[in-house]
This record gives structure tokens, C-alpha cells and sequence, in this order.
């Protein structure tokens, strides 16, 4: 790999990471010079240095974050069971604005199901959802048409939220391309985009309107590393705007940076 | 009444991409006319449109299924459920309608002098309405593709099985196409007919327009464990 | 050899500390300065990432210089936190390694 290549490989990945490029690769374009040396020896996979940057840069006390106000999003004693299986059993959820909380759990224990509850997608046996906005949904596949395009995609969600054609088409497109989806505005019908992307049109429809409480169920399926970064960015991005965001995870990685965990594994505090 | 335009819209689009659909729809009923064009012809002015509800009616199945997925994302978007089946009705209904014309000039050109035209456009128009209501009606019961298939086969099977003049085949969506056929081709008929088989067809389209309320409202409906603030 | 890069990595900012005693440095030249002093090579990857997180807790200070001749520097000093921290870590290093030597050595 030539130096330049990699330097540019490094820019991108630090800017990925909301980091200022310009010293870190300053630098490394400095030693590099001074050194002589192959990149990749001196400084290792660009990835992998930018991680080591970050991680030297990363402030490593969390912000402390008080809930503001009225929750947008209020679930309690929400309990389900399918026959003899309770699945959920009294749980709690609040979320304010500019709050994200991360729901965890083992397989099967009821994380998608509590989200629908909190959608209005399914009734739950006991338990009441007060929601002091609109909602926006990202299941973990489905929602899409088979046969439409995209931008079609964008008119259709659009207009039930009151959106005018362009300008639906407009804010979906740039959302796509915050996600590393920049031709979504030529892609043909939906069924001929692979799942990775499928799942990056889910996650737009699910935010299109601008809701204030976004409910996202694991919306990363299929995302490369790349596109995974992105999507947490939009997500921090989100939370400084002031949106509620309940995002249903098994990936552990992002959990120092949320406000609040939800673990649904029985038996576990909540 | 724009968000049931952009639904109709979208739904249009959707129907114009599957290529096989769009086939089966224009060559089945023309299958159907030929089939019976040999003997005697006012067989096949039954059978066309019996090919066309056929197939107007799984088309619309296969609409209303696929629609499942992203129904519940455009109820939490802010459409309300009748905009949603309205529309996809009012996609299915211009494309039946559109279907129907070349037919109907078939039938006018090909069976010149022998038949009465207005009797043959009113089955055709009474066909188109009825189809896409029975196929939406019974996408909305089955939730998959196959058993509502096989529904729809039966239901024609027997349209073309079972005699007309017998109580039961009233239950049939289709029935009133043969009586009105009655008045089109046979001149001395009356427009008793014509009564019965409005009668009929307007019946079964409410029924059917009444399960895919029913049934939609039904499933996308606001659950009661949810308040706004 | 694996053995060295891990005592290394507990040192390594001391290290850093150490060199930056002698007077202020940029990047290349520290690597340098620990290469001659038998560290050996110093990788940008492990280097760039500790001078990071000695400029996050203040040990040491940086700003950038345009050269003479070349692009602009990033240049490191110790802070007046880094010179007493190297001070009172060094001893503790040095209690410490005489405690390593005494329990290994060979009766």
C-alpha cells in the first residue's frame, strides 16, 4: 500500500469517527517521510491505528446525562405471553428526548416483541405505552416493497407523514447517504438491492418524517463495519437533536455511549 | 384523498413492474374467450369474463399480500387504513378497467350483430368491480400466497361447474355474469335479467368491500394499550 | 522477543516521559531517541496513540511548528505534571525492578 493510499484510508476512517483528521495524519505523513518505512509496518491497517487514535483521544469519563422533562416514551408493567411462555413480564421502558437506550438480551427474550408493543404493533397482555410524539419503526428485516424503487419508497412513507414529494425524496436520499449509500437516488426496484442495503432503506423509511421517538430493531443487519460506524454516528446525531431512541442491540461495543441499558435476560435487575 | 392517490399511485407502479402478472392478466382471458369460440359463442362471452375476474382477482391477491409487510410502517407514518385498501382497489380497479377495453372491443368487432353491446359492457364493468374486492378479501383471510390461490381456482372451477340455474351457484362472486350473458345473447330474454345480475353483483361487491374493511381495520387497528400525551 | 514487547508497552510513556527530559522532540525524533537508547524500533502505531494519551492528561504539551524546510511539526514537551510524575514513577520503577532482579536471581 503506497503511504498516500494509506494516509487517505486513515483520513476517512477517522473521520467515520467524527475525529479531525488533520493532526493524526499530519503526523503519521510526517514520521512516514522522516522514516521511510512501509506504512503498514510502521503504523499497522489504517482501521486498526485510527481505533488506536481514538481510543487515545476518547475522554474516558462518560458525560453524565440527566433526563430532561417528560419522558417522550413511557412503557410500564408492559407483560406478554405466548401460551405457558411469558415473555415479558412487567417491564418498564422510559426514554426522553435526547436519550438513547440500548436494549439487551439473550435470544428470545423479548426485546422485538417489547418494541412492538412500544410501536403499537402488538397488544400486550397487561401494561400501558403513553408516547408524547410521533414514532418512527426499524424492524429487524421486512417493511420494504418488493417492487418499488427507493425514491418511491421515499414518496410513499413520506406522504403519511405529510411530507411533499421532492422534499421526501430529498431527505431520504441524504440520508442514504449518510449511511455510505450515495446511488440510492438510481437504484432500481428494491428487490434487486442486496440485504445490507435493503436494511439501510428500512432504517431511512423508519426515520423519514422526522419522528421524535425512533424505535430500531437491531436496523444494522447486513451493514458492513463501515456503514455499522456510520449508523451509530446517525444515531448520536439523532440524540443531539433531541430525538428519543430505543435501539435493540446484541453488539456490546457501543454500550459505553448510551445513556441508558435495558437487559430483558430474566432474572436479570432491570 | 391525496395520501389514497399516492397509495393508488404507488400500487400502480408496482403491479406495471411483475412482468408475469401482466401477462397472465392480458393472455388467460383470451385463452378463456377461444377456448369456447369454436361452439357456440355465447359460451365464450361467459368464460372471458370469467378469465378476467380469475385473473383480476389473483392479482389482486397477490397485491394485498405483498402490501402485508409495509402496511403496518405506513399506519405508524400516519396513513389511516382505508386509504390504504381504497387505494390499492382504486390501482386494481384502472387496471382492470384497462384490461376490459381490448376485450370489449374483441367481443364488439368479433361477435358483431349477435350480441347486445351494452349488456356485454356492463359485465365486463361489473366484473372489474367485483374481482379486485374478492382477491383483496381473501388476502386479507389467508395470510399466505398459495391457499388464497387455491381459493380463487375453486371459486372459478366451480363457476364453471356448477349449474346457474341451481339456489347454490347464487353464493358464487361470479354468478351475475351469466345472467346478464342471458340478456346479451339471446334476444328474446328479458331485462328481468339484467335486474338480477345488478342486483347480485352489487351485493357481492359490498360484502366482499366489507370483509377488506373489516379484515384490515381489524389488523392495523390502534391497540388500546397506547395514549398520546 | 514477545516477552520485551509486553515490558515494553507497561513503560512505554514513561519512556516517552524520559526522552522528552532530555528536551522537546517531535514524533520521528523521539522514536529515534528511545531506538538509540536500546528500546529498539518504536512503531508509529504504538508511539502516535501514547503521546495521544499523555497529551490527554497533561503530562505533556504540544503545538504545531512550520519548518524551515517541509510541511508543519507536532511538537512535545513535558509539562510540569509529566517532569514530576517521571520523577516519582521512576522511582517506583526502579523499586520495583530491583524487587524482580532479587526474586530472579539464581541461588
Amino acid at each position: 500500500m503506497t503511504a498516500d493510499d494509506w494516509l487517505a484510508a486513515l483520513s476517512a476512517e477517522l473521520r467515520r469517527r467524527r475525529i479531525d483528521p488533520a493532526g493524526p495524519v499530519g503526523e503519521a505523513a510526517a514520521h512516514l517521510r522522516d522514516g521511510g518505512q512501509d506504512p503498514l509496518e510502521a503504523f499497522g491497517p489504517p482501521a486498526a491505528y485510527a481505533l488506536a487514535v481514538v481510543a487515545g483521544l476518547r475522554d474516558a469519563t462518560p458525560r453524565p446525562r440527566g433526563p430532561s422533562g417528560e419522558p417522550r416514551l413511557r412503557a410500564t408493567g408492559i407483560t406478554k405471553r405466548y401460551g405457558r411462555r411469558t415473555v415479558l413480564n412487567g417491564v418498564d421502558l422510559s426514554v426522553h428526548a435526547g436519550e438513547v437506550v440500548a436494549m439487551i438480551g439473550a435470544n428470545g427474550s423479548g426485546k422485538s416483541t417489547m418494541l412492538r408493543i412500544c410501536a403499537g404493533l402488538l397488544s400486550p397482555d397487561s401494561g400501558h405505552v403513553r408516547l408524547g410524539g410521533t414514532v418512527g419503526y426499524c424492524p429487524q428485516n421486512g417493511g420494504t416493497s418488493d417492487f418499488l424503487t427507493p425514491d418511491e419508497h421515499f414518496v410513499l412513507v413520506g406522504a403519511g407523514r405529510g411530507v411533499g414529494r421532492t422534499e421526501a425524496r430529498a431527505r431520504g436520499r441524504s440520508m442514504a447517504a449518510a449511511l455510505d449509500w450515495a446511488d440510492a437516488p438510481r437504484a432500481g426496484q428494491s428487490r434487486h438491492l442486496s440485504g445490507g442495503t435493503r436494511q439501510k432503506l428500512n432504517l431511512i423509511l423508519g426515520r423519514l418524517g422526522d419522528p421524535d421517538v425512533l424505535l430500531l430493531d437491531e436496523p444494522y443487519q447486513g451493514f458492513d463495519n463501515g456503514t455499522y460506524l456510520d449508523f451509530w454516528q446517525q444515531v448520536w446525531h439523532w440524540r443531539d437533536a433531541g430525538k428519543a431512541i430505543v435501539v435493540v442491540t446484541h453488539l456490546l461495543n457501543e454500550l459505553d455511549r448510551v445513556d441508558t441499558v435495558l437487559d430483558l435476560t430474566p432474572g436479570r435487575a432491570r | 384523498m391525496k395520501k389514497t392517490l399516492v397509495v393508488a399511485e404507488m400500487a400502480l407502479r408496482e403491479i406495471s413492474r411483475r412482468r408475469g402478472v401482466l401477462i397472465l392478466l392480458a393472455l388467460l382471458p383470451l385463452a378463456f374467450y377461444y377456448s369456447r369460440r369454436g361452439e357456440a359463442y355465447w359460451q365464450s362471452v361467459r368464460f372471458v369474463s370469467l378469465g378476467i375476474g380469475w385473473t383480476l382477482s389473483t392479482a389482486a391477491l397477490f397485491a394485498g399480500s405483498a402490501a402485508r409487510g409495509i402496511e403496518p410502517r405506513l399506519r405508524i407514518a400516519g396513513y389511516a387504513t382505508h386509504q390504504l385498501y381504497l387505494g390499492r382497489l382504486a390501482a386494481l380497479w384502472t387496471v382492470g378497467l384497462t384490461l376490459a377495453l381490448p376485450y370489449y372491443l374483441l367481443i364488439l368487432v368479433d361477435l358483431d350483430g349477435k350480441v347486445r353491446n351494452d349488456a356485454i359492457a356492463l359485465i365486463l364493468v361489473l366484473t372489474v368491480a367485483v374481482a379486485p374486492p374478492l382477491g383483496l378479501a381473501v388476502a386479507a383471510l389467508l395470510p399466505r400466497e398459495l391457499e388464497g390461490m387455491l381459493v380463487l381456482l375453486t371459486i372459478v372451477a366451480m363457476q364453471m361447474m356448477l349449474d346457474p340455474e341451481k339456489t347454490a351457484a347464487q353464493a358464487l362472486p361470479f354468478w351475475f355474469t351469466r345472467e346478464i350473458g342471458t340478456y346479451a345473447v339471446e334476444s328474446g330474454a328479458g331485462a328481468d335479467h339484467v335486474g338480477r345480475g345488478l342486483a347480485h353483483a352489487g351485493a357481492t361487491l359490498v360484502v366482499f368491500l366489507a370483509v377488506v374493511a373489516l379484515a384490515t381495520t381489524l389488523r392495523l387497528r390502534r391497540r388500546s394499550h397506547i395514549s398520546m400525551a | 522477543m514477545d516477552r520485551r514487547t509486553q515490558w515494553l508497552r507497561g513503560v512505554l510513556d514513561l519512556c516517552v516521559l524520559g526522552a522528552l527530559a532530555r528536551g522537546e522532540s517531535y514524533g520521528y525524533e523521539i522514536a529515534q531517541r528511545l531506538e538509540a537508547g536500546g528500546l529498539g524500533v518504536i512503531a508509529g502505531g504504538t508511539l502516535y496513540p501514547a503521546l495521544l494519551r499523555l497529551e490527554r492528561l497533561g503530562l505533556v504539551v504540544a503545538d504545531w511548528r512550520t519548518g524551515a524546510s517541509g510541511p508543519a511539526r507536532k511538537y512535545y514537551r513535558l509539562s510540569d505534571d509529566g517532569a514530576a510524575t517521571l520523577r516519582s514513577a521512576g522511582a517506583d520503577w526502579a523499586v520495583f525492578v530491583g524487587n524482580v532482579n532479587a526474586i530472579m536471581e539464581v541461588p
